[in-house]
C-alpha cells in the first residue's frame, strides 16, 4: 500500500511536467500580451516593448520555459506580471479562502445528498423520491449565478438576514456555501439514488436478506457500502472542483478566493499566475484521484492496489 | 480567451468592462462640467465613515506604476503632488508647492518650492528630495510604470527609461540616470530641465507619477512597500489595512497640511459585479454607486433612488477610427461622409443610455480645449451624401462591404450594429461588422500595418491639456494608428505644445482641432459621462471631469452626517 502511494506520488512529477509544458505552450499561444491591459486604450508600443523586456517576456519561448522550470525546482513560482505580488503570495492568501468555502460546501452537499439519495432509493416512486428528484433536477439545471442573484436580493436586500459586503464571519459565508454546494448536492443525490437502486437488486443483497440479517444491517453493511464506489468516483474530482474556487460564486459574493484570480489571470495573460494556479490545480486533482483509488480498496476488497 | 472561461463569458465581459463602467462615472454637459454637487447641510459626524466601491482589486497602488482609474484613485487619496487642479477650471494650482513654479530659460526650466510644514502621515517633513525620488522612480527603467512616458518631456528621462536593464552595464545605467534633468537643489527646491518649452508641465506636476516617496518606505518594504506598514504618503488619508480582494480602509491623516479631513474613516470595498454593488447600495452597505446603464430604468422608477441620482462629467471620448491608408478611407470625403451620417443624439438615447453625444470636436466638455462650436461632424445626411458623391469612390465597389472591426462583446456588438443601420439608411453604404477577441483587437489597433479599416477606440485625459489629446493621439506619431498624416496639423500642434502665450496657444490648438474634425481620421462617437447614486448623508463631494466616483481634488472636504 505504502509502496503504491509512493509510486503514485513519484508519477506526479512527470504529470506535472507535462501539465506545465502544455499550459505554458497554450498560454503563450493565445494572442496578446500581459501589458495589453485596456482594449479601449492601448499603451504606447515602446512602453509595452520596454515592459516585456524588463519581465523577460520578449525572450524565446523555450528559454523562458527553461528559466521557469529552473525557478520551479527551487519552489519559486515567480511574480505576477500585472500585480505587485508574487504568485506564491497570491496563492497563499487566496487559496485557503477557496479551500475553506469549498470544503464547507462539500460537507454540506454530502450531509444532504447521501441521506436524501438513500431514502429516495429505499422509497422509490414515493412522494419523497419525487421531491428529491425534482430538487436534483432543479439544482443541476438552474445556473448558480441565477440562484445567487435571487438569493442576494431575497435574503440580503429584502429580508436583510445577511450582509452583502465583506467576508469572514459565518453570516457572510452561509449563502455562498449553500449555493456553491447546490450543484454537487443535486448531482450526488441522483448518483447516490441510482447506485443504491443498482446495488439493492444484487444477488448478495437477496442472500443477506435470506440469511435473516436485519434490514438495517442489509442496507448499511451491504447495499450502501457497495453503492459507495460510484459515489467515491465522483466525490474525488468534485472535491477538487469545489476547493479550487468558483469564479461565479467568488465574484457575486465578494469572496477573496483563488477562482476569480485564476480566471482573470487567463484573460489578462498573466503567465506566471496561470502557470502557478494550473500546477496547483493539477496537483490537487491528482491527489484527489489518488485518494479515490485508495478508497476503492477499502470499499471493495476485490480491488487490489499494486 | 481560453476555452475554460468560455461559459463564464457574460460575467467576464462585465468584469473586463468594469474598469470602463467605473471610468464611465463621469458627467454630462447637461450639467456644468465641473462643480460641487452636494452642498453642505447638516453637521459633519466627527466619527463619520464613508464606504465606497473600488470595483476590482487594484493591481498596484504604487504611485509610479499606477495606471487604472481605481489604482489612481487610491494613490490620490494617500499622496499629494506639487500641484493640484482647480476643480472648477482643471487648471494647475499649487498644492505641496508653496507657490506657482518659477519658469525660466524660455520655458525649459521649471523650479518648484516645497511648502513649509508639509509632512508625511508618520510626521516626518516632506522635502524636495522626496519629490526627486518620486519623479526619478517614474523614469527608472526598473520601476516598470505604464505612465512614465508623460515625463519624457524631462531631459534624459526617455533615454534612461527605455534602456534595456539586462543588456546595459551598471555604469551605463548610472550615467543615464545622472543625465536626467530632475534635481532637488536643497530640501526646499526642486528643478526640472525640459527638452522643450512645455506649457503643460504644471498639469503633469499634479499627476501620480510625481508623488513624493520616503526612502525608508522603499528600503523597509522592498517590492511590497505598498502594504499599509510602509505605504506612507502626504495626502489627506492614510492606508490602514488592505485585505486583498476584499477591502481597503483609510483613516484621516490628522497632520494633513490643509487641516484634518472631515471623514474619520473611509472603507473601499471591492465588488466587481454591478448587480451585487447595486444590491449593496440599496442595503446601505455602500454610500456611493457608479450607475450602470442596465440599472437606470429601475432607478428612475423608484422615487427615493431617483432623488439620489446625479450626473457626473467625464474625461473620455469614444471615436470610430478609420485607416486612412486603405481605400475607401484614404479619401477624406468618404471619412467625413461616415462621420456626418449617424445620429449621435439618437445613439445616446437608444444605445449608450449614459453618455453625451460627441457633437463638437475630439476634446470632451470640462477639459481645456473643448470647442462647443465645432459643428464640422454634425449629423447631416444631406451633407454626408454630398461629401460621398464628391469622393473618388462614389458608386465604386470599395463602398460595398466596408469592414468594421471591433472587440467582441455583446455591448459593442449592439453599438456596431446600430451604426451599421445608420450608414445604410443615410448614405446607403453596407458596413460589415467584424468581431474579434478583445486581446487580439488590442494587438490589431496598435500598429499601422494591422489597423483595421474601421474600429472603435476611446481616449481619456491623462492630464487636462490639449497637448494630451491633439498631439498625443492624432499627431502622425501619436497613439491613434489611423495612418492619417497632415504636415500642417503636425506642425501646428507641435508649435502649440511649446507656445508660452496661453491665448495664442489655445487658438492654435483650436485651429488644429477643427482641422482634425474636417479631415476626419476619426468620427467622434460620444463623450463618456456618468451617473452616480449618492446617499443623502454624504456631503461636500465635488465632481470634475477627471474624477471617477469621488472628488480627488477636494477629498478633505467630503463628510457624512449621521446616517438615517
Amino acid at each position: 500500500m505504502l509502496n503504491y502511494v509512493a509510486r503514485r506520488m513519484l508519477l506526479l512529477i512527470p504529470t506535472l511536467f507535462f501539465v506545465a509544458v502544455i499550459t505554458f505552450a497554450l498560454a503563450h499561444a493565445a494572442p496578446g500580451s500581459p501589458f495589453d491591459k485596456n482594449p479601449d486604450r492601448p499603451l504606447p508600443q515602446a512602453t509595452i516593448a520596454r515592459l516585456e523586456r524588463l519581465y523577460g517576456v520578449d525572450r524565446p519561448l523555450h528559454e523562458q520555459f527553461v528559466l521557469y522550470l529552473g525557478n520551479l525546482l527551487r519552489f519559486d513560482l515567480g511574480s505576477s506580471l500585472v500585480k505587485d505580488r508574487s504568485v506564491a503570495e497570491i496563492i497563499g492568501s487566496q487559496f485557503p479562502v477557496s479551500a475553506q468555502l469549498g470544503l464547507q460546501a462539500l460537507f454540506l452537499a454530502l450531509a444532504v445528498s447521501l441521506p436524501l439519495g438513500v431514502i429516495s432509493a429505499l422509497r422509490q416512486n414515493s412522494g419523497v423520491d419525487y421531491a428529491s428528484m425534482a430538487f436534483a433536477t432543479i439544482g443541476t439545471t438552474i445556473p448558480s449565478f441565477v440562484i445567487a442573484i435571487v438569493a442576494i436580493y431575497l435574503f440580503a436586500v429584502n429580508l436583510k438576514l445577511v450582509p452583502i459586503v465583506g467576508w469572514g464571519t459565518p453570516r457572510h459565508m452561509i449563502l455562498p456555501t449553500l449555493i456553491l454546494s447546490l450543484g454537487a448536492m443535486a448531482f450526488l443525490t441522483r448518483v447516490t439514488r441510482a447506485s443504491m437502486l443498482e446495488a439493492i437488486r444484487q444477488d448478495y443483497v437477496r442472500t443477506a436478506r435470506g440469511k435473516g440479517l436485519s434490514e438495517q444491517m442489509v442496507i448499511v453493511g451491504h447495499v450502501l457500502k457497495n453503492a459507495m464506489i460510484p459515489i467515491a468516483t465522483i466525490v474525488g474530482p468534485a472535491t477538487a472542483g469545489l476547493i479550487t474556487g468558483s469564479f461565479i460564486i467568488e465574484v457575486l459574493f465578494n469572496v477573496p478566493g483563488l477562482g476569480r484570480e485564476f480566471v482573470l489571470s487567463i484573460t489578462r495573460r498573466d503567465y506566471p499566475l496561470i502557470m502557478g494556479v494550473y500546477l496547483l490545480y493539477a496537483f490537487i486533482i491528482a491527489v484527489a484521484n489518488l485518494t479515490v483509488d485508495i478508497l476503492y480498496g477499502l470499499l471493495d476488497p476485490r480491488i487490489r492496489l499494486k | 480567451m481560453a476555452s475554460a472561461a468560455l461559459h463564464l463569458r457574460p460575467l467576464v465581459a462585465v468584469l473586463v468592462t468594469g474598469g470602463l463602467v467605473l471610468g464611465a462615472c463621469f458627467g454630462g454637459p447637461s450639467t456644468p462640467p465641473n462643480q460641487t454637487t452636494t452642498v453642505g447641510e447638516g453637521q459633519p459626524d466627527p466619527n463619520g465613515e464613508l464606504i465606497t466601491n473600488l470595483g476590482s482589486e487594484p493591481d498596484t497602488i504604487d504611485p509610479h506604476r499606477a495606471s487604472f482609474v481605481g489604482e489612481i484613485a487610491v494613490v490620490m487619496s494617500v499622496f499629494e503632488g506639487l500641484m493640484t487642479l482647480d476643480p472648477k477650471t482643471l487648471k494647475p494650482v499649487p498644492a505641496v508647492a508653496a507657490k506657482e513654479p518659477e519658469v525660466t530659460n524660455g520655458g525649459k526650466t521649471w523650479k518648484f518650492t516645497v511648502r513649509d510644514g508639509v509632512k508625511f502621515s508618520d510626521g516626518t517633513p516632506v522635502t524636495a528630495k522626496d519629490f526627486e525620488r518620486g519623479f526619478m522612480r517614474t523614469c527608472d527603467p526598473k520601476t516598470a510604470g505604464d505612465y512614465s512616458f508623460v515625463l519624457y518631456i524631462v531631459v534624459g528621462c526617455e533615454k534612461w527609461n527605455l534602456m534595456d536593464v539586462r543588456k546595459s552595464s551598471t555604469a551605463e545605467l548610472d550615467a543615464a540616470k545622472k543625465a536626467v534633468g530632475i534635481h532637488a537643489l536643497n530640501d526646499k527646491d526642486i528643478q526640472f530641465d525640459l527638452t522643450e518649452p512645455a506649457a503643460y508641465f504644471g498639469s503633469i506636476a499634479y499627476m501620480w507619477v510625481g508623488m513624493p516617496v520616503k526612502q525608508e518606505s522603499l528600503d523597509k518594504g522592498g517590492e511590497r512597500w505598498t502594504e499599509p506598514a510602509t505605504y506612507i504618503g502626504n495626502g489627506p488619508f492614510k492606508l490602514t489595512s488592505w485585505k486583498h480582494n476584499e477591502n481597503m480602509t483609510f483613516e484621516r491623516n490628522e497632520g494633513y497640511w490643509r487641516g484634518a479631513p472631515k471623514l474619520k474613516k473611509w472603507t473601499r470595498v471591492m465588488l466587481n459585479e454591478g448587480a451585487v454593488a447595486f444590491a449593496a447600495y440599496r442595503g446601505n452597505e455602500i454610500d456611493i454607486l457608479g450607475v450602470a446603464a442596465e440599472d437606470l430604468r429601475t432607478i428612475e422608477s423608484e422615487s427615493d433612488l431617483k432623488g439620489q441620482l446625479q450626473d457626473v462629467p467625464g474625461s473620455c471620448t469614444y471615436y470610430i477610427g478609420f485607416n486612412a491608408k486603405r481605400p475607401p478611407m484614404d479619401d477624406p470625403n468618404v471619412r467625413l461622409a461616415f462621420a456626418k451620417s449617424f445620429d449621435r443624439e439618437g445613439y445616446i438615447k437608444e444605445i449608450q443610455k449614459i453618455g453625451a453625444a460627441a457633437s463638437a470636436g475630439f476634446i470632451p466638455p470640462g477639459i481645456p480645449g473643448y470647442d462647443k462650436d465645432d459643428q464640422t461632424q454634425k449629423y447631416d445626411p444631406a451633407a454626408a451624401k454630398a461629401a460621398l458623391a464628391k469622393s473618388k469612390y462614389s458608386g465604386s465597389a470599395e463602398l460595398r462591404n466596408v469592414k468594421f472591426t471591433y472587440a467582441s462583446n455583446s455591448r459593442t456588438k449592439t453599438r456596431v450594429e446600430w451604426l451599421q443601420q445608420q450608414w445604410k439608411a443615410n448614405i446607403g453604404v453596407e458596413v460589415v461588422p467584424d468581431p474579434v477577441d478583445s486581446t487580439a483587437y488590442t494587438q490589431l489597433v496598435k500598429k499601422q500595418e494591422t489597423t483595421p479599416l474601421m474600429f472603435i477606440l476611446g481616449w481619456c485625459a491623462d492630464f487636462p491639456d490639449q497637448q494630451n489629446w491633439l498631439t498625443t493621439v492624432f499627431h502622425s506619431s501619436g497613439i491613434a494608428k489611423t495612418g492619417w498624416k497632415n504636415d500642417k496639423y503636425d506642425d501646428l500642434v507641435r508649435q502649440a505644445d511649446q507656445e508660452t502665450d496661453k491665448a495664442k496657444r489655445d487658438g492654435m490648438y483650436q485651429e488644429a482641432s477643427r482641422m482634425l474634425s474636417q479631415e476626419a481620421p476619426a468620427a467622434w462617437l460620444y463623450y463618456v459621462t456618468g451617473k452616480i447614486l449618492i446617499k443623502p448623508w454624504v456631503k461636500g463631494v465635488t465632481t470634475t471631469a477627471l474624477d471617477s466616483v469621488l472628488s480627488q481634488f477636494r477629498l478633505w472636504a467630503v463628510y457624512v452626517t449621521k446616517k438615517g
